[in-house]
């Protein structure tokens, strides 16, 4: 066990104070020689099993420091880990601070080395010794003490025989390579799999929401339905008949929305039920206008120029889309 | 009064929620299978690169040469460099060491290690067979030293253990002269001995 003590750095002297300063510091020196020594404790290795170790193998060292209180390993003086001899190599440091008793503190580090000796027969190696410098951890204080940690035997064995049988081609002393793994596409391919399923399963609630083939003849979409038709007329939107067919088609879709056939005095009433399309009262007001005119009205083509078709494609789009937001639970309120 | 605002702002935020229900419900219904469909693909991708990747594997592996970029998957990567080991056109094989270092995992790059290793040890063996003992020392340092990596790599290989063993009694390292700590050193040369029955043919 050794200790020192250096001077704080705050306290460094000025040129003109050296020789002054030297004096102090070998007082300080002095003066903290004696309770750093009490500053370690003992010092034990710990090693689960230091012996039957082959060529390449792991082992761990436990290695136990009795620091006084306030006194902490530094981490730079800690053994690093990288190859240490020839044959040994220090895989992995750690320390941690353990109970507190009587004062010191037991600080635990382990270690795991690895050994690549070579033995012919069973040997006995020396784990290297080495240092672990403790500095106090008060503020200002610079004092530190050095924990040696001494070397310790371990005992290695040897893989094979001394004497292997003769062989005409040395290279058959060599063990094989195993083959060289292969990648799994197994997760992947599920994966992809599965994405497919759930991207299927999206496309059916989507067509089923928007009224797409084969699921395009539902009540519950009956102005999916009839907007669609609606757009295949309107390819032929100079045509007199286009527009009386547009109509109609209206017409069923609000028929089969409703269950019944709603004439232009029964809007108000389709609305109450069907608060969904409150929004589009007038829309559907001046669709059961054009359509009295069309249909019973003296001059036909009046009707087309008071609601033109592009207001009739809008209107039909407009009331798709309100069946497929109000389609679950219909809370909708009207407005 | 506070009672009377507290519904009020619970009552506005369900009828934002009902003016944004239709909008956010059929957004969803549209994101759903196309994002659903994204995911199919890039894994679909996924698994073919690495049903492509066994194909080469299997390939090299039954001594037919492919390219492979340091790009590839880290198994593919290891085939080809044991593949250039095996020819000894090591030089080639360095960038993918360098690509396998970075993208591998450790049991990958012990691998690959041990496949230097063999090379270099076979090669060593062909010069102590060919009673070239000077160049054959130097192959087996390096050979060790590729073992040393491999095994800190992936200490469960026990056949790059055995191997070692073998290597290690080509050339011993001799624990004097300032070796006690610090960096494996360069075999020496004049230190050999080994273990093989008879002397290397050409020798008298």
């Amino acid at each position: 066990m050794r200790a020192r003590a250096t001077m704080p750095p705050d306290r460094m002297p000025s040129p003109a104070r050296i020789a002054r300063a030297g004096i102090l510091a070998a007082s300080v020196l002095l003066l903290t020689a004696l309770p750093a020594a009490a500053q370690i404790g003992a010092v034990t290795v710990r090693s689960p099993r230091p012996f039957g170790l082959f060529l390449g193998d792991r082992f761990d060292a436990t290695v136990e420091i009795e620091a006084a209180d306030g006194f902490a390993p530094q981490a730079a003086s800690l053994p690093k880990p990288g190859p240490l001899t020839y044959w040994l190599d220090l895989g992995s440091v750690a320390v941690a601070p353990g109970p507190l008793r009587d004062g010191n503190r037991l600080w635990r580090l382990s270690l795991t080395y690895q050994t690549f000796y070579a033995a012919l027969d069973v040997r006995r190696l020396d784990i290297p010794a080495f240092t672990v410098t403790f500095a106090s951890e008060a503020a200002r204080s610079t004092t530190s003490a050095a924990a040696e940690v001494p070397s310790w035997p371990i005992l290695v064995s040897p893989l094979r025989e001394v004497q292997p049988p003769p062989v005409a081609d040395p290279t058959e002393y060599m063990r094989p390579e195993s083959p060289v793994p292969r990648r799994d596409p197994g997760p992947a391919r599920a994966l992809a799999w599965a994405f497919a399923a759930l991207g299927l399963a999206g496309l059916a609630l989507l067509a089923r929401d928007r009224a797409w083939w084969p699921l395009h003849r539902r009540p519950a979409r009956a102005f999916a339905a009839a907007a669609r038709q609606v757009r295949r007329l309107s390819a032929r939107s100079g045509d007199e008949s286009a527009y009386r067919d547009a109509l109609l088609a209206l017409h069923r879709g609000l028929d089969r929305t409703d269950g019944r056939r709603v004439m232009g005095e029964d809007l108000p009433a389709f609305l109450a039920r069907h608060p969904a399309y409150g929004a589009l009262a007038q829309p559907l007001d001046r669709f059961f206008a054009a359509s009295r005119a069309a249909f019973f009205g003296r001059d036909p083509a009046a009707a087309r120029r008071h609601w033109p078709f592009p207001d009739l494609v809008a209107t039909a789009r407009r009331l798709a889309a309100a069946e497929r937001a109000g389609a679950p639970g219909r809370a909708e309120a009207a407005s | 009064m506070r009672t009377r605002i507290k519904p009020v702002a619970a009552h506005s935020i369900a009828a934002l929620w009902r003016r944004a229900r239709g909008p956010v419900r059929s957004g969803l219904l549209v994101a759903l299978p196309l994002a659903a469909a994204a995911g199919a693909i890039v894994c679909a991708g996924l698994a073919w690169r690495d049903a492509r990747a066994n194909r080469a594997i299997a390939a090299l592996e039954a001594g037919t040469d492919r390219a492979v970029g340091a790009e590839a998957p880290p198994e593919l990567l290891l085939a080809r460099i044991r593949f250039l080991a095996a020819r000894e056109r090591f030089e080639e094989a360095e960038p993918l060491l360098a690509a396998l270092d970075r993208t591998g995992s450790a049991d990958l790059r012990g691998r690959a290690q041990v496949s230097l290793a063999n090379a270099r040890l076979r090669q060593a063996f062909a010069k102590l067979e060919a009673g070239q003992l000077d160049p054959a020392a130097p192959l087996v340092g390096l050979a060790r030293q590729a073992y040393r990596r491999a095994l800190t790599l992936r200490p469960e290989a026990w056949d790059a253990r055995f191997n070692l063993d073998v290597a290690s009694r080509l050339v011993r390292d001799l624990p004097e002269r300032g070796r006690e700590r610090g960096e494996e050193m360069p075999a020496d040369p004049k230190k050999i001995w080994t273990d093989i029955p008879g002397q290397p043919r050409g020798l008298p």
